[in-house]
């Protein structure tokens, strides 16, 4: 109803837009409304789209830069008549009035500076965290398959750097257009108090700027030698770091401590050849501005002597000479943060043009997870209140299995990224990013192609296709190796979605021998782990992972590995108590490790990914060959002499 | 055994009555009169300006991870880098005050002008004019000068600092980098590094060019004329209580706001690098909404910063902007009395508008100066760490290596081992089993001198392990551990670790050992050839070897095997079980071992329960007694 009337009567909305944005778009897992989706087609249309939907900051922005610049917009011009008419003049009516004027526009310029820069960090904030959290529901909407596509560090770098730029780009597109404004108005000014005199300023501002380019040339490729030093300074330390147990406990201390101050002291030449360059540039500023302020004072003084120039209006073009070089930095400045935005949605849009492969069939039929579950390509069956153990002298086989029970695509692709490390230029570079674009669209032509037609998984008879997703994923839950946990309190790695009743927890942490997890946080169901559950030792991240499989309680659980980290007598302990309470549901478990097979209801092996034989561990240990080699070549592998 | 999840029931808590990460009390109140507005800023500036105060003083006092010095420190660490460039700091201070000296001069120059031309009262114009360029060229050379000498003094005080900061990582105890998440350690070495580098690279040079050039601008004005500059000056002061504010807060602002960035980032790379875990547990909505908390949090540091500059912004402006008025009012009246001359005027104006600029820069360099202080005091807590040791002048007699009584806590009261006894044959390989947590990794530790037994000995020789040099207890016995890590540098640096010493042919014997010598003479600059991230790729078979040949060389009599943590990894384990038996081949092993296999080839077995060995003996004999090794073997073969 009130949807309705909403619709009915659409409201104009004046409010202005502020941070964080209410962004909304890609993702519809939330009960938030959607907002539309960024325009995609071209770069350029990826940053009209962006600038638009906050246009009307950007406009208020710019007209409070415009008031901001006030006091340098007229302040030379109101000074030099309060020079003429009041001081020189004698009249102190006349000086009281341009003093007025001054305090008027000062008091302006400093109100609508404050105003202007509210207004730029709101801009600036909009499109930050705009596009945060556009790659947030980006990810959120494609799932496992985005990073088969994208490699992860440039997903992450679109919202951690570019984001930076759409937000540099809307502070300079208000500030230019302010100082355009100001530019002319300064010109119209110069040039009717003398027309010589204004053409030199009007001249001298671009060309000084311009003067400065070819040492600027030089400055930056010695700051980017700096920036690749200091770079490839802070791998090492990190590199340090990451291998600090090893020269510890091992040695090699001297000469890695010696490697990085021979790459320190590299870092510092490189840097003190740069920096005095930037000696050099702002040595020659200080030249070129000094001689353009005597030029300028010199002519000035011929015309007041001549009578052409008032002293008022000598003084005025001493507060001009300098203003109008900063229009033009702010030029320069928007032609470079426009390029380096333009670059920075090229590499968004490979992002947020991604589609997910997925389409809901037109007729969903429901899912029975009590049912038994069929792989047509190897030959699989997991049948119901049975656990499943899979066998495979190749780990990626059963892993395979396991991905396609679960409907997931295999990461067996290159993720093409967008970033231009390769330095191309011109041609060479539109061909190279053409040929990127290719190679995503084929990924993402073979993801449809696999994720539309027949999966060749049964539910109960029910294709996987012929059934949604989140029907899919509710009934038939698969814990891999790549199994992650997340940044949070202990409650929140085992109980994700607040749905588990303490006991549950309780239980599904002590089926998966976790509780010295527990035990070792003081705070205990309120003690923080790190992201990525840094800190844990792999075999109490492994069985916290495997708690939360087991607390989520799905119909089908497909679990790989699970207890690969963990030792022989805790192991023993996870697959009795594991399949104890899997009773009566699906489970599936990939592992050559005896002490899980000993628990098996029933044990699969798999060879070339195809079911060879299947049956009772003890059965298949005593009578098949194959079965025999395969785990006993398991136990072997894992003997270090 | 004692029921591990007592406490359950206390630390559950419902989460539904979690209060929004964002107190209400934040948000702006949408029908209210303008009073009742401001009085609402003020109130959620002040809440805001309490969670930044949090955020740092958690900063500064981590219950977690490595320590952070005081100021005390931070200071003294600077004193000490400035003490040892006395010379390269005072010129940098001589020349950049004849740098802005001469900057100064010229708009009293361009006021002497004015004068000239008005009332004839100065020096010829010509004249005017070529001192002018004169000091205009004198100007930019100083200039260059000195940027010059800060360029390098800057450049020279990170560098010694950074390095320092790495030899002192290099230092830290071997228990402590055991025990510790490097995560923390990785945050210092490049956030911290970066923050710090820019400050003490750009931010100290800058401070003191603006100090200087603020400090002769105010002695060039009161040199201009006293009656032009003292109304200004007192202006200007007007904001000082403004800027002492923003100095106090905006640090404590600054390092909240890069603390929510930060945190923006991990949820989000835990996301991304979680997605298919995410999508599998029907987490995706949970992922949405803790970035979007994520970016809530972040914009109310961000309003926080920005209200903290507005507050500033309206001060200066009105303390640096009314000096333009002041001074044309003051100008007028003081030319009327004859107190001053037109140049004079002009002079003031200039220097007015001048000043404003390295003002502004003093107070964001100090801003800069003190967000990179608390960045270095998180580099020198590193340097607070206590060694864990202090190395006897006893070497070992022999290679016996025998542990008594040994008993061990990581938390006080919480002893993790119970009294162990073992003695170690030479040559003998002993195989360690128990379940998770029962102490057996800790055995390994306290037997490889990682850490120090809380009671009893743990020796070599007769002399405790810990006593021993590192250097020589390296050379005793080593902890295996599976981090086949490939450092930057070349494949000889890789190698030689615990023999720095080492000829190129002990690190070929080495390499043909494990059976590597072959492909690394393939390499494209042989021993020399630059691997590790970004550079050679090796495989991890490869990266395998490396590490198993950097034991060969530091050649210990007894290697602690922890294959929970093994460097053998299923497989590439076939390709490795040469190079593994040369490794093993005539030493004391002391294997944890995971899988039974290990166990069943050892010579001996000790069964670890709660911290205590229940079980010793060779396979045969634990079967025949019949106990837990007998009963965990039965359910492995069966």
């Amino acid at each position: 109803m009130l949807r309705a009337a909403a619709v009915a009567a659409p409201r104009v909305d004046l409010d202005m837009q502020d941070f964080p944005p209410r962004i909304a778009t890609f993702f519809t897992g939330t009960d938030v409304a959607p907002t539309p989706d960024p325009d995609t087609r071209s770069p350029a249309a990826f940053l009209r789209w962006m600038l638009r939907q906050q246009w009307q900051v950007i406009a208020l922005s710019t007209l409070s830069c415009l008031l901001w610049l006030l006091p340098l917009t007229f302040g030379p011009y109101i000074f030099g008549r309060a020079v003429d008419d009041g001081i020189l003049a004698g009249s102190t009516s006349a000086l009281l009035g341009w003093a007025g004027v001054m305090l008027a526009v000062v008091l302006v310029g400093g109100v609508f500076g404050v105003v202007f820069h509210t207004l730029v960090v709101r801009s600036w904030l909009i499109s930050l965290y705009g596009t945060t959290q556009m790659v947030t529901r980006k990810v959120a909407q494609m799932g496992h398959v985005l990073p088969r596509r994208s490699p992860t560090g440039e997903v992450l770098s679109v919202s951690a750097s570019d984001s930076d730029e759409f937000g540099a780009l809307t502070e300079i597109l208000a500030r230019s257009i302010a100082q355009l404004v100001s530019y002319l108005t300064v010109a119209a000014i110069v040039l009717t108090m003398s027309l010589q005199l204004g053409v030199v300023v009007l001249v001298a501002a671009p060309v000084l700027v311009v003067a400065a380019m070819p040492l600027l040339r030089p400055l930056h490729r010695r700051q980017q030698v700096e920036r690749s030093r200091n770079s490839e300074l802070t791998s090492l330390a990190t590199d340090i770091v990451a291998g600090l147990r090893i020269l510890r406990g091992i040695g090699g201390e001297d000469t890695f401590g010696r490697n990085y101050a021979t790459q320190s002291q590299h870092a510092r030449k490189a840097g003190v050849s740069s920096g005095i360059w930037q000696a050099a540039v702002e040595a020659v500023g200080v030249l070129f501005s000094g001689i353009f302020l005597v030029t300028l004072v010199w002519l000035g003084t011929r015309q007041v002597q001549a009578g052409e120039l008032t002293v008022g209006q000598l003084v005025s073009f001493l507060g001009y000479g300098l203003f109008m070089v900063g229009p033009i930095r702010t030029f320069f400045e928007l032609a470079q943060k426009t390029t380096r935005a333009l670059v920075s949605a090229r590499k968004a849009i490979a992002i947020f043009e991604q589609r997910p492969p997925w389409r809901d069939p037109a007729d969903p039929q429901p899912l029975d997870g009590s049912r038994e579950i069929v792989d047509d390509l190897s030959g699989f069956t997991a049948h119901p209140e049975l656990l499943t153990v899979v066998v495979s002298a190749v780990p990626e086989q059963s892993s395979a299995l396991a991905d396609r029970l679960g409907r997931y695509l295999p990461p067996d692709t290159d993720p093409v990224g967008e970033d231009d490390g390769d330095g191309l230029k011109g041609r060479a570079a539109r061909r190279a990013r053409a040929d990127r674009e290719r190679r995503r669209a084929r990924i993402a032509a073979r993801d449809e192609e696999a994720a539309t037609r027949e999966w060749g998984v049964r539910l109960g008879g029910v294709d996987l296709s012929a059934a949604r997703l989140v029907d899919v994923r509710r009934q038939v839950l698969v814990s891999d190796t790549s199994s992650s946990l997340f940044a949070g309190t202990l409650q929140d790695a085992i109980d994700p979605h607040g749905t588990l009743t303490r006991e549950q927890a309780e239980h599904a942490l002590r089926v998966a021998n976790a509780e010295d997890v527990y035990d070792a946080l003081p705070e205990g169901w309120q003690g923080q782990l790190d992201e990525r559950g840094r800190g844990l030792s792999g075999g109490q991240r492994q069985r916290v992972v495997l708690a939360r499989a087991l607390a989520a309680d799905a119909p089908v659980l497909v679990l790989v590995e699970p207890t690969s980290a963990v030792d022989a007598h805790t192991e023993a302990r996870i697959a009795e108590r594991v399949s104890e309470l899997r009773g009566g549901r699906t489970t599936v478990v990939c592992t050559v490790s005896p002490l899980w097979l000993h628990h098996a209801d029933r044990v699969v092996l798999l060879r070339d990914g195809q079911v060879v034989a299947e049956g009772d561990h003890a059965d298949l240990l005593a009578h098949d060959a194959a079965y025999r080699n395969v785990v006993v070549r398991a136990m072997d592998e894992e003997v270090p002499s | 055994m004692t029921d591990l999840l007592a406490t359950s029931p206390d630390t559950w808590r419902d989460r539904t009555l979690d209060p929004p990460v964002v107190p209400p009390e934040l948000a702006p109140p949408t029908d209210a009169s303008w009073g009742e507005r401001w009085h609402a800023f003020r109130q959620r500036h002040d809440l805001r300006r309490q969670r930044a105060e949090d955020v740092y003083s958690a900063s500064r006092n981590p219950d977690r991870g490595w320590p952070v010095a005081g100021n005390k420190e931070v200071l003294a660490f600077f004193k000490d880098l400035f003490r040892t460039r006395r010379r390269a700091f005072a010129a940098l201070v001589v020349l950049n005050a004849l740098a802005a000296g001469a900057g100064l001069v010229v708009p009293r120059l361009l006021g002497e002008l004015v004068n000239t031309t008005v009332e004839g009262t100065g020096r010829p114009l010509g004249q005017l004019a070529l001192v002018i360029v004169g000091v205009v060229l004198a100007q930019a050379g100083f200039t260059f000068v000195a940027q010059r000498t800060s360029t390098l003094f800057g450049q020279d005080l990170l560098s010694t600092a950074r390095e320092f900061i790495v030899r002192t990582i290099l230092r830290l105890p071997l228990g402590a980098v055991e025990s510790a998440s490097t995560g923390d350690l990785v945050t210092r070495v490049t956030r911290d590094v970066g923050t710090m580098s820019r400050s003490v690279q750009y931010g100290v040079p800058m401070a003191i060019i603006s100090l200087l050039t603020v400090v002769m601008s105010i002695g060039a004005m009161l040199l201009n004329s006293v009656v032009l500059a003292v109304p200004a000056l007192l202006t200007f002061a007007t904001s000082t209580w403004a800027v002492r504010t923003y100095l106090r807060r905006a640090p404590k602002a600054y390092i909240t706001e890069g603390s929510t960035y930060s945190r923006i980032n991990t949820t989000l790379t835990e996301t991304v690098e979680g997605a298919r875990t995410v999508e599998s547990l029907g987490l995706s909505g949970k992922r949405v909404r803790a970035g979007d908390d994520d970016i809530d949090v972040s914009a109310q540091a961000e309003r926080y910063t920005m209200s903290l500059r507005n507050i500033l912004f309206a001060a200066l402006n009105f303390a640096f902007q009314t000096p333009r008025v002041i001074t044309l009012l003051v100008g007028a009246y003081a030319y009327s009395r004859g107190w001053a001359d037109l140049g004079q005027i002009t002079a003031a104006v200039l220097y007015v508008e001048a000043l404003a600029d390295p003002l502004d820069r003093l107070i964001s360099e100090i801003d800069r100066l003190q967000v990179g202080a608390a960045s270095t005091s998180r580099l020198l807590g590193i340097a607070e760490v206590r060694p864990d040791r202090t190395a006897g002048d006893r070497l070992p007699d022999g290679i016996d290596l025998v542990g008594e009584d040994l008993r061990f806590a990581y938390r006080e009261g919480h002893d993790v081992l119970h009294g162990v006894d073992l003695r170690l044959a030479p040559g003998e390989r002993l195989a360690i089993v128990g379940p998770s947590g029962s102490g057996k990794s800790t055995l390994g530790r306290l037997l490889s001198g990682i850490n120090r037994p809380r009671t009893g000995s743990a020796s070599v020789g007769g002399v405790e392990l810990v006593d021993l040099p590192l250097e020589v207890l390296r050379t005793e016995v080593a902890l295996v551990t599976q981090e086949h890590h490939v450092f930057i540098g070349s494949v000889r640096d890789n190698i030689v670790l615990a023999r720095e010493g080492s000829t190129d042919d002990d690190v070929r014997a080495a390499l043909s050992a494990v059976g590597s010598l072959l492909w690394v003479e393939r390499l494209p600059q042989g021993l020399d050839t630059m691997i590790g991230s970004g550079r050679f790729a090796l495989t991890p078979a490869q990266a395998q070897q490396v590490a198993l040949a950097r034991l060969i060389i530091a050649d210990p009599h007894t290697l602690v095997l922890d294959e929970a943590t093994s460097l053998i990894d299923p497989r590439t384990a076939r390709t490795l079980e040469g190079s593994m038996n040369n490794l093993l081949e005539g030493r004391t092993v002391v294997a944890i071992a995971h899988r039974l296999h290990t166990a069943h080839d050892a010579d001996r077995i000790a069964v670890v329960i709660d911290g205590r060995i229940v079980e010793l003996g060779s396979h045969d004999e634990l079967i025949r007694l019949d106990g837990q090794y007998a009963a965990l073997w039965r359910a492995w073969t069966s």
